[in-house]
């Protein structure tokens, strides 16, 4: 088996990546959850998987239905941003009501000790 | 006014740097026979809390901008903790006339119904024509997406009794908020009632630029159909 380039150095960034998410993980570093190390895991690990093993795509093509790897690979990819995005917009939502909820309770806090 | 004394009557007036025009609001509610005021300053960057204070109003203020939704909660909560057992919202540079707060306020009185939008589509003289539009379109989105039709779904001119200030719960901290209400109006089937108001388009009330722009309505657009969705 013949590696380009590309392969190994995709291959030694994805196991960069994957290593700094299982260490973070580990020693507790910026708030690690199984769900963020998997999601590294996942993507850095398909990435290295298609670049190492490229015919794997075609799996992927077969079993969603598409014809042509490269446009299987497209499809799975723009999957994945729109999770991504829309968990995004969640947070962000949720962090906003959290942010005027702590605002609102700053605001009231005169009146609440006044009516005590 | 018999079965509500006008000492539980409260007007929240949500302001964001409206230091040019809160103390005559203030001065005009005062003047309407209104004396429970409170002002929510929304984190303004003029001296928009000092005034309101001047003035006599009780003066809440936020640490940072939320938005006229979250603004206007905030003295709704503050007006239920002050024992209001009716509660106006209004806006606070100066475009609603406090002399219609007893026309508001009167279904309430009555027992007639929980809220009392203000409408400024029954009367549309003087609006500008662009507002005349864009409230149309809110309109018809709010009837489309929270099912129920109102003639003036972005007014901030409103009164709520004690219940519906209880009921009333809605998560929307922008725009959003009016029309977040009328949905909320129409889950808990809260009695309303849609009378006209007076609106006075000034040149300072036209000149803020933080007021509902086109890019700000697809802002309240997007809100709204993230409401429904999550």
């Amino acid at each position: 088996m013949r590696f380009h380039i590309y392969q190994v150095v995709i291959s030694v960034i994805s196991a960069i990546m994957i290593y700094q998410g299982v260490t973070n993980y580990i020693k507790g570093k910026n708030n690690p959850t199984l769900l963020k190390l998997l999601a590294r895991i996942a993507v850095w690990g398909s990435m290295a998987l298609i670049t190492i093993f490229p015919n794997i795509s075609n799996v992927a093509a077969k079993i969603i239905g598409i014809e042509g790897n490269i446009n299987a690979v497209i499809l799975i990819g723009f999957i994945f941003v729109f999770l991504m995005m829309f968990k995004l917009l969640s947070a962000i939502e949720r962090l906003e009501q959290d942010l005027s909820i702590v605002t609102r309770n700053d605001a009231l806090k005169r009146i609440n000790e006044e009516e005590k | 006014m018999d079965s509500v004394e006008k000492s539980r009557i409260f007007v929240v007036i949500p302001a964001f740097n409206e230091e040019g025009a809160i103390q005559a609001v203030i001065n005009e509610v005062c003047g309407a026979g209104y004396e429970n005021i409170i002002v929510v300053d929304d984190g303004s960057s003029d001296g928009t809390y000092s005034k309101a204070k001047q003035a006599g109003a009780v003066a809440l203020g936020h640490k940072i901008n939320r938005g006229k939704g979250a603004a206007t909660k905030t003295g709704i909560e503050a007006a239920k903790l002050l024992g209001a057992d009716i509660i106006v919202t209004m806006d606070g540079d100066g475009q609603h006339d406090p002399n219609d707060i007893e026309r508001l306020i009167e279904p309430i009185m009555k027992k007639e119904c929980d809220v009392v939008l203000g409408t400024r589509l029954k009367n549309t003289k003087g609006m500008p024509w662009h507002k005349i539009l864009a409230n149309h379109v809110a309109n018809f989105f709010t009837w489309y997406l929270f099912g129920l039709w109102v003639t003036d779904s972005q007014s901030g001119f409103r009164a709520y009794s004690r219940h519906a200030a209880e009921v009333i719960n809605t998560r929307a901290d922008r725009y959003e908020y009016d029309s977040q209400v009328i949905r909320e109006i129409y889950i808990y089937k809260l009695k309303y009632k849609e009378i006209p108001i007076a609106v006075r388009y000034t040149e300072y009330s036209m000149g803020k630029i933080q007021k509902q722009g086109v890019m700000n309505g697809f802002k309240t657009l997007y809100k709204m159909v993230w409401s429904l969705l999550f």
